[in-house]
């Protein structure tokens, strides 16, 4: 998904300028999913991919502390990462690197034994700091139980996207995750459907 | 969130589902319907064929008491004694003889069927009886209806009780040809596919609510209530994650 010649480019490139059609406010999303395996991490590459490949600078920044996926996917050390920053004093810019040109991505890092450096201001101040030199920050986040669950995840940034697997992901807790998010006062940007077999590439 | 407002969609009552959500699931699943129709349906014409023909024909008797305080629900109770009075075994073989009845009288009595109707001042007993051909059905309601009445003169000539049951029979209606059992099994097939329909519907939903594959973004937007920014295809190039 990373190479422009991808046949799924293209998706991932409709998806951006979708979200980029909201409106100029978004530039910092949470991606989440209603479950584990829905396929979050391949979409906020894809969708990274797709916006520096449009001329964007962007930025995936793995957020996903209980099981961290970004460095795996792109078979990569997690020797530094988000929490490297949490814990120090340095950007994320610093302990991220760019894949492609225009997309930089940031893994996990280390994993804590105290998960709820997420809820630290420290958090917010990196993002932030990262959105001042990138035009689109995306936040691969935890399952959507621990989003709302957590005060900057669920109310620190531009918005969520919720990823649903088109053969995983029941939708009855779909719907509920939905319902759930909207009832939290999240704003839901909306919905990116993974796995599509109806869609062809 | 900081800038970003909410929008419209988001706002919208979620709580109840439209008839759009339930007409795209009931199209998703139109087969698994349209199958539980036809197998009810041939059912139902199975069940009707091997239950045989079968046709009702109905008459009606109306009583009314000479003793006119005799009014409201003692009419219902009056009408009962009546009956008891006439209906006898011996008056039934007359019935069965008039009606040309040759099989069981237990089963002749199996398919009589009475009904106690108010008819203003009267009284009224609907009389069915339900035959394996029109005309043994209309000749076994008619005969039951009259030898009631010739019955019911008899016994006010022999001053029954005293009197205290006097009453005047008369046949109000007369069983005609009842309808046939084509009509029947439209009935029954009509039913059957109306039951198929709600059972299929019930099904679609219920299946829906547990399913795990969507079919495409129309699918997600109508079962979230949520626009579908992107659709991404499978693809096997990338592994498992998450």
């Amino acid at each position: 998904m990373l190479d422009p010649g991808s046949p799924v480019r293209r998706h991932y490139e409709d998806l951006a300028k979708n979200l980029l059609s909201i409106g100029e406010g978004v530039k910092s999303v949470v991606v989440t999913s209603p479950e584990p395996g829905a396929g979050c991490t391949s979409v906020c590459l894809g969708l990274g991919a797709a916006l520096a490949g449009m001329g964007s600078r962007a930025a995936v920044v793995d957020c996903n502390l209980g099981n961290p996926q970004l460095h795996r996917m792109l078979g990569e050390p997690n020797f530094v990462g988000l929490t490297s920053s949490l814990r120090g004093d340095r950007t994320l810019e610093h302990y991220g690197h760019e894949i492609v040109p225009g997309l930089l991505v940031v893994p996990a890092g280390p994993v804590p034994s105290d998960p709820a450096l997420l809820e630290t201001r420290r958090f917010v101040e990196v993002v932030r700091g990262l959105e001042a030199g990138r035009d689109a920050v995306i936040l691969d986040a935890p399952v959507a139980g621990s989003v709302l669950r957590s005060s900057s995840l669920s109310s620190s940034f531009d918005g969520v996207l919720l990823v649903v697997h088109a053969s995983r992901t029941p939708k009855s807790v779909a719907r509920a995750t939905t319902d759930d998010l909207l009832d939290a006062e999240i704003n839901l940007l909306g919905v990116v459907l993974n796995g599509s077999s109806g869609v062809r590439l | 969130m900081r800038s970003i407002s909410r929008r419209g969609w988001q706002r919208e009552r979620r709580d109840d589902l439209p008839l759009s959500e339930i007409l795209h699931v009931l199209w998703g699943r139109r087969l698994l319907i349209v199958g539980i129709v036809v197998l009810l349906v041939l059912l139902a014409l199975l069940f009707g064929l091997f239950r045989g023909p079968e046709y009702t024909a109905e008459a009606t008797v109306s009583v009314e008491p000479r003793d006119r305080s005799i009014n409201g629900e003692e009419r219902v109770g009056f009408m009962e004694e009546v009956q008891g009075a006439v209906v006898t075994q011996a008056w039934l073989r007359g019935v069965m003889r008039r009606a040309g009845w040759e099989g069981d009288p237990r089963e002749f009595k199996d398919r009589l069927d009475f009904e106690t109707v108010p008819q203003g001042d009267k009284t009224g007993l609907r009389v069915r009886f339900s035959g394996t051909g029109p005309e043994q059905a209309v000749r076994a309601a008619n005969a039951y209806a009259e030898l009631f009445v010739a019955r019911v003169e008899k016994l006010n000539d022999d001053r029954l009780a005293g009197g205290a049951l006097a009453a005047d029979a008369v046949v109000e209606s007369r069983a005609v040809s009842p309808e046939g059992s084509s009509l029947r099994l439209l009935l029954y097939a009509v039913a059957a596919a109306a039951a198929g329909v709600l059972a299929g519907g019930a099904g679609a939903l219920l299946l829906e609510g547990r399913a795990r594959s969507w079919r495409d973004a129309r699918d997600a937007e109508l079962t979230l209530r949520a626009p579908v920014l992107g659709v991404i295809p499978d693809y096997s190039s990338v592994g498992e994650e998450d």
